[in-house]
């Protein structure tokens, strides 16, 4: 496999409830900013909870210039605002990319679920027939991904994947073998999800939204808190890259994906403890070299409890040595788009030596007894960063980066 | 410049859609031209007038899989459900074998259950959003269908969901046989699910891609045709058992059929531009064949996603003609299964696979006046060919394109 071309991170655009473009999303989480408020999206005023994670002062038109933001919706918005802060931050102008080699994989939870909203709102108010073709045309989830690259023109391998909460990993996944194999040079792959009433709806009813904050691996943690927004990463051939002097924040080294087959919701722990292994042995690394580790970290009981014996189950007594922190405690849990975010964390932490906090940590909690990186970002080298990433359907991802060294 | 990858077999198949519930029954009423339209009974019929639909008739997951509860998936996921017991089946990779080793899933679907999706929705704002129900709320992700199947059948390894519109089924095949090729995996399920609901046929149905009776009795499909003027939805689940060749060969597996090669890429022109080229289906064809190691003259069948639709068919043939030529033999299925979406690209897969093992290639019904624009040979009959390689291809109206090579 030593032969195989080397995936590096060179550009990352970032949409987020702490701030739009990557460096002001990274000084806003290693200052511990929150983004979560009370729900503007739709009127929260029939649930027992009132907050969210939502972007303000977005405004997609900026973004765009071959499409137009009337004729795709939210969750493709953000993605092509996500996609083209990438590229500029990558430096990749209009023409700098081969439109055949450059593809678009992106991992989402709803697709766009405010589509079915509006179908829905149009068929309880018995106004069927003002149903039009946008709902064929913008709802599929796969057009997040068409609409970037129609935006963008190109024309490289083209996809969503929609595996829920670990889409974003799984879609970093798809991207890192189609450069590594030679479909492609550049990926733009990340994940975006945009607020939605139904995901709202549905951890309501689990009773899984925690009602004030998200204070993930605290004692008395009270759940969840869905957000929204979008992260791409660029990823491109290492030589590629060094040829046109490119500035790298991290190489992609490896990768795990595995399956609990137990449950729907609730995590089992053996299934994430396998995909932390996988990933090591794919980048050829020891537990003891990870040096941070960005968790799933939801805020609910018993994923925080469990993801904390999946850590101890893969990595032995290193784990009580690696930092490991949760950015959903800032942003709330952006679906899809989590994990995409929190690989650009990742990527960050290993250029810059930098581990963003866990905020609202206040009380131990004897069942997560790890180094959360309580309330404050902390300076550490790190070598090695490790994404983790679980879902609905029994869905674990771990994605892995190294350090660049030229 | 691959000298490192595994080969990749298929050594099971399993599918379930309007024209049967097995391989061969299936590719024997596609032989027929069997095209089993028919108003819909999933939903009021009256809320798309005049359209057809081509649904699992009587379709009961219990019969198919004992010893679970079948209740808290939905109909993608029971149609996933049975195309993935079928296929294990077929391959017999057992319930004692899965559990000492480790099987993938990629499932490829549109849309997952956009009824569930809907339908909970609607409950929320009817009921008030405290009397939905927590299951189904499990059932609205986008993977449920995966995660549902997974559960099921312990497939404990890569789960991933593949979502390409129309091509997904057959990107979930593509990417399936890489992971294998590339010893991401050992063995996998790869295929595609779709079902007919109220949501989806009604967004087709307003947005006018759908065929209309157009002056006659019923509706027509006729992919290729000169007048064709839409397509007919459809259902199902079909999916391969894909494995590396030591693995079938260490458990003694009959090999159906082995995946050479997969092609994808993406027309960033396809929305604005009703005219726009075929370049970048082509360069998806090319690809697969060269990944496939083989010669566009070694193609000796081709099955294509053409469905009926005006725009999607002649870009659809224009990319097929200008990589393998206008005289390889080439099919489409869907004026029979319908346009089962997720489903199509494996549905189209395993129709290959047939026809190079049983050297008959299909013939596409209702074709009665090929389109004179369109340079192929396409024929309304059922034919004999003699192919040792075939070429799977797939579009969707917003531009993914998707193909791939299989050998008998």
């Amino acid at each position: 496999m030593s032969s195989r071309p080397r995936v590096v991170v060179t550009g990352i655009g970032a949409v987020t409830s702490v701030g739009i473009g990557v460096d002001v999303f990274w000084r806003a989480i290693l200052s511990g900013a929150c983004g979560i408020g009370t729900v503007e999206s739709f009127d929260t005023a029939a649930y027992s909870v009132h907050i969210g994670g939502e972007v303000k002062q977005f405004e997609p038109r900026t973004f765009m210039e071959r499409l137009r933001p009337g004729e795709i919706a939210r969750a493709s918005q953000l993605a092509i605002a996500a996609a083209r802060l990438a590229l500029q931050d990558a430096a990749l102008g209009a023409g700098a990319l081969d439109p055949f080699a450059s593809g678009v994989s992106i991992g989402t939870t709803s697709g766009e679920p405010t589509m079915i909203e509006q179908f829905n709102d149009k068929e309880t108010a018995g106004q069927r027939e003002r149903i039009g073709p946008e709902f064929i045309e913008q709802y599929p989830c796969h057009v997040i991904a068409a609409h970037v690259a129609s935006e963008l023109g190109l024309a490289g391998p083209n996809l969503v994947i929609p595996t829920a909460c670990a889409a974003g990993n799984y879609a970093l996944a798809y991207a890192s073998d189609a450069i590594r194999h030679g479909e492609a040079d550049v990926m733009l792959a990340g994940g975006a999800d945009a607020f939605s009433r139904i995901t709202y709806t549905g951890f309501a009813r689990l009773g899984a939204i925690a009602p004030a904050r998200c204070q993930p691996f605290d004692k008395h943690r009270k759940g969840m808190v869905p957000g929204e927004g979008a992260a791409i990463l660029v990823l491109e051939r290492r030589d590629r890259a060094m040829e046109r002097g490119a500035r790298v924040y991290a190489e992609l080294v490896g990768y795990g994906l595995t399956c609990d087959a137990n449950h729907m919701t609730a995590p089992q722990g053996d299934g994430a403890a396998r995909a932390m292994r996988m990933a090591m042995a794919d980048a050829g690394v020891r537990p003891d070299e990870i040096g941070y580790i960005s968790a799933h970290g939801t805020g609910t009981l018993i994923n925080d409890r469990i993801e904390t014996a999946a850590v101890k189950q893969a990595f032995g007594d290193a784990a009580y040595a690696v930092p490991m922190s949760s950015i959903k405690s800032m942003l709330g849990h952006t679906m899809g788009a989590a994990s995409a975010i929190e690989a650009a964390a990742c990527a960050l932490a290993v250029r810059d030596d930098r581990i963003p906090p866990t905020i609202n940590y206040e009380t131990a909690d004897p069942e997560c007894d790890l180094d959360y990186v309580p309330n404050a970002a902390r300076r550490v080298p790190v070598e090695l960063s490790m994404n983790n990433a679980y879902a609905f359907g029994g869905n674990n991802a771990s994605v892995i980066f190294r350090k660049h060294h030229a | 410049m691959t000298t490192d990858r595994r080969s990749v077999v298929v050594t099971g198949r399993g599918a379930i859609c309007a024209m049967g519930d097995r391989p061969a029954g299936i590719f024997d009423a596609l032989c027929e031209g069997r095209a089993p339209f028919a108003a819909p009974t999933l939903f009021a019929p009256d809320l798309t007038p005049g359209i057809e639909v081509a649904e699992v008739p009587r379709f009961a997951a219990d019969t198919y899989v004992q010893g679970g509860n079948i209740r808290p998936l939905d109909r993608t996921g029971r149609l996933a459900l049975v195309g993935v017991e079928l296929a294990l089946a077929d391959s017999g990779w057992s319930a004692d074998r899965r559990t000492d080793h480790v099987l993938g899933l990629v499932l490829g679907t549109m849309f997952c259950s956009v009824k569930t999706i809907g339908e909970f929705d609607r409950r929320a704002l009817q009921a008030g959003p405290g009397y939905v129900s927590p299951m189904d709320f499990s059932n609205t992700v986008l993977n449920a269908a995966a995660g549902q199947v997974a559960i099921w059948q312990k497939l404990r390894g890569v789960n991933s969901t593949i979502a390409t519109g129309s091509t997904s089924g057959l990107h979930a095949i593509g990417y399936g046989a890489q992971l294998i090729q590339r010893g991401r995996a050992d063995a996998l399920l790869a295929g595609g699910a779709e079902e007919i609901c109220y949501e989806s046929c009604y967004g087709f149905y307003r947005a006018g891609r759908l065929a209309s009776v157009n002056g006659e009795a019923k509706p027509r499909v006729a992919p290729f045709d000169a007048h064709r003027n839409g397509t007919l939805m459809g259902e199902g689940a079909a999916f391969l058992v894909l494995e590396s060749e030591e693995s079938a060969r260490a458990r003694h597996a009959t090999v159906l059929a082995r995946v050479l090669g997969f092609g994808s890429s993406y027309d960033p022109d396809a929305r604005d531009s009703p005219t726009a080229p075929a370049g970048a289906l082509a360069a998806a064809i090319r690809r697969a064949i060269a990944d496939a190691g083989v010669t566009p003259e070694q193609i000796g069948a081709v099955v294509s996603s053409a469905s009926g639709s005006p725009r999607l068919d002649a870009r659809e043939a224009a990319g097929i003609a200008s990589v393998v030529g206008p005289s390889v033999p080439v099919t489409a299925i869907k004026s029979m299964t319908g346009e089962a979406l997720g489903a199509s690209g494996a549905l189209q897969a395993l129709t290959a696979i047939e026809a190079l093992r049983s050297g008959t290639l299909p013939g596409v019904a209702g074709l009665t006046q090929l389109d004179p624009t369109i340079s192929l040979n396409v024929t309304a009959g059922t034919r004999a060919v003699s192919a040792t390689h075939a070429l799977v291809t797939a579009v969707t109206p917003e531009g993914n394109c998707c193909a791939v090579v299989l050998a008998g």
